[in-house]
């Protein structure tokens, strides 16, 4: 990356934040209350967001920022680590059993249809309020797309790869652990960045009905609303966006690494 | 059609696209059940499974891109429980054999096409098969490299002498290889004649192409061979 890239994003954010500033701190009518041109009351402003970020951040409050992130943070990648590993193995047992996938595809097409919000009352219900309902709800969403990428992986395994295997003396279990899995893992690695990021909604949206004891980023966006608390709220957009972004550089790396033998992540490349 | 290959003998199969020469191979590896007449490896007739004894390289790159050149050499030592030193020492040696030191770590994906059959011949002969099938392997291959694996197998070969069963359509490549050329017709492929290659070994396969033998054994073959490729639809 140029230096000159990163002076243009710099100033790109510097000019949108000292606008946001500027533009909800002058009134449109002067004298007149509440009649701004950005009304601060809707979108809050840099500094009452920082403010209320350290604020969130110190020791005064009950439930601190960090707190609140590592809770969104822990239940997206148990939702996320639970669904890989499951759409995983399901997608590599029905994508090496066509007669199995026949038979289950009616229901696993129905459920995918299904919006997966619509379920949160019901997992509501069944799970509580916990971090469990939060990590079924991401695990619902991450299953499906791990399942679908891993399955048509191991349906288009090269036949002549297996062949070869079996010529050089491989049995069923070693041409799975040989050929079909790491054949598959190539595309189930496609599908983890975005299940990364579906985590995360799935977690958020569990939070919203999720109360204090599932804590959370999603919880405080809901409590800001109730409060009318534009600040507190973009102090969680603002740190879900990190978390987000963290997170899905760190899959990314991760990927890189597993998949090194593809010419596109070559060293250098 | 019926014919016999002999221990330690060097086989081609020439004959027009389509005319079967693969289904052939892919009988005596046991990966296409013939629908009459039985396909015998050591005695034992084959049927739907790799006879234990036989190696095959494919036409196509089936070289696993996610393993390395030595990880790739190692899988059939692997398969068959080799392990340890033992293993290390069979590839390291297979690697030299086929001149591939420096590139023990590489991934596929970074060597050249001649490169990755050189590694996909090796892993075959590195478990020491008794007989070897080769379905067209430099068939994608430009002629200078073809030429160069073509000197590398006959000096493999040479080593330790593998019954080889070799499909080519290209019939310069069957004379300067084999002891007989198996020639095929056109679809319905039917054998058209076996002939003996009376070339003496070792052959340089470079300078082998100047002699005269050379250019008698070609045009004898080539005489039948033509007739079928003319025929052959386009």
């Amino acid at each position: 990356m140029t230096a000159g890239v990163v002076a243009w994003r710099l100033a790109i954010l510097v000019v949108l934040l000292a606008s946001w500033q500027w533009l909800t701190g002058i009134k449109a009518i002067s004298r007149m209350p509440g009649l701004y041109w950005l009304d601060p009351f809707f979108i809050s402003r840099p500094s009452a967001i920082a403010a209320r970020f350290a604020y969130l951040a110190g020791g005064q409050v009950r439930l601190s920022i960090w707190q609140m992130a590592l809770s969104t943070v822990q239940s997206t990648l148990w939702g996320f680590a639970v669904g890989v590993a499951t759409g995983f193995a399901a997608g590599l047992v029905l994508g090496r059993h066509q007669r199995l996938a026949r038979v289950f595809e009616p229901y696993i097409v129905a459920f995918n249809s299904l919006p997966r919000i619509a379920l949160v009352p019901l997992i509501t219900m069944v799970f509580g309020f916990g971090l469990l309902a939060k990590v079924v709800l991401a695990w619902t969403i991450v299953f499906f797309i791990v399942f679908f990428n891993t399955y048509q992986g191991a349906r288009s395994v090269d036949a002549d790869l297996i062949h070869s295997a079996r010529f050089l003396g491989a049995g069923e279990r070693q041409i799975m652990r040989t050929v079909i899995v790491p054949s598959a893992l190539a595309w189930t690695f496609a599908s983890l960045t975005p299940s990364i990021s579906f985590a995360l909604i799935g977690v958020v949206v569990g939070e919203f009905l999720g109360g204090e004891s599932g804590g959370g980023l999603g919880y405080l966006i809901i409590q800001s609303l109730g409060t009318l608390n534009a600040a507190d709220m973009m102090v969680a957009l603002l740190a879900l966006g990190v978390i987000g972004s963290v997170l899905a550089l760190g899959i990314k790396q991760l990927e890189r690494r597993l998949l090194r033998w593809r010419p596109e992540y070559r060293e250098g490349a | 059609m019926s014919f016999d290959v002999s221990d330690q003998e060097f086989v081609a199969i020439v004959g027009p696209s389509g005319c079967g020469k693969s289904t052939i191979l892919n009988m005596i590896g046991g990966l296409v059940t013939p629908s009459a007449g039985t396909v015998e490896v050591d005695g034992l007739r084959v049927s739907g499974v790799a006879p234990p004894n036989v190696g095959y390289v494919f036409q196509k790159d089936t070289v696993f891109p996610w393993r390395t050149v030595a990880r790739n050499i190692a899988l059939g030592l692997e398969y068959r429980g080799v392990t340890g030193a033992e293993q290390t020492r069979r590839v390291r040696e297979a690697i030299a054999l086929a001149g591939l030191q420096g590139f023990e770590d590489a991934f596929p994906a970074t060597l050249s096409g001649g490169m990755r059959q050189r590694v996909a011949l090796m892993r075959t002969l590195v478990v020491d098969p008794g007989i070897l099938l080769m379905d067209e392997p430099f068939g994608a291959l430009d002629t200078h490299t073809k030429l160069n694996l073509h000197a590398e197998l006959l000096r493999l070969w040479g080593v330790r002498r593998q019954t080889v069963v070799f499909v080519t359509h290209d019939l310069s490549e069957a004379i300067t290889l084999a002891d007989r050329v198996v020639v095929m017709t056109r679809r319905p492929g039917r054998l058209k004649l076996i002939h003996a290659v009376e070339l003496p070994r070792p052959r340089d396969v470079i300078k082998l192409r100047e002699t005269e033998e050379y250019a008698r054994e070609y045009s004898r073959v080539w005489h039948v061979l033509g007739e079928e490729f003319a025929g052959a639809a386009v």
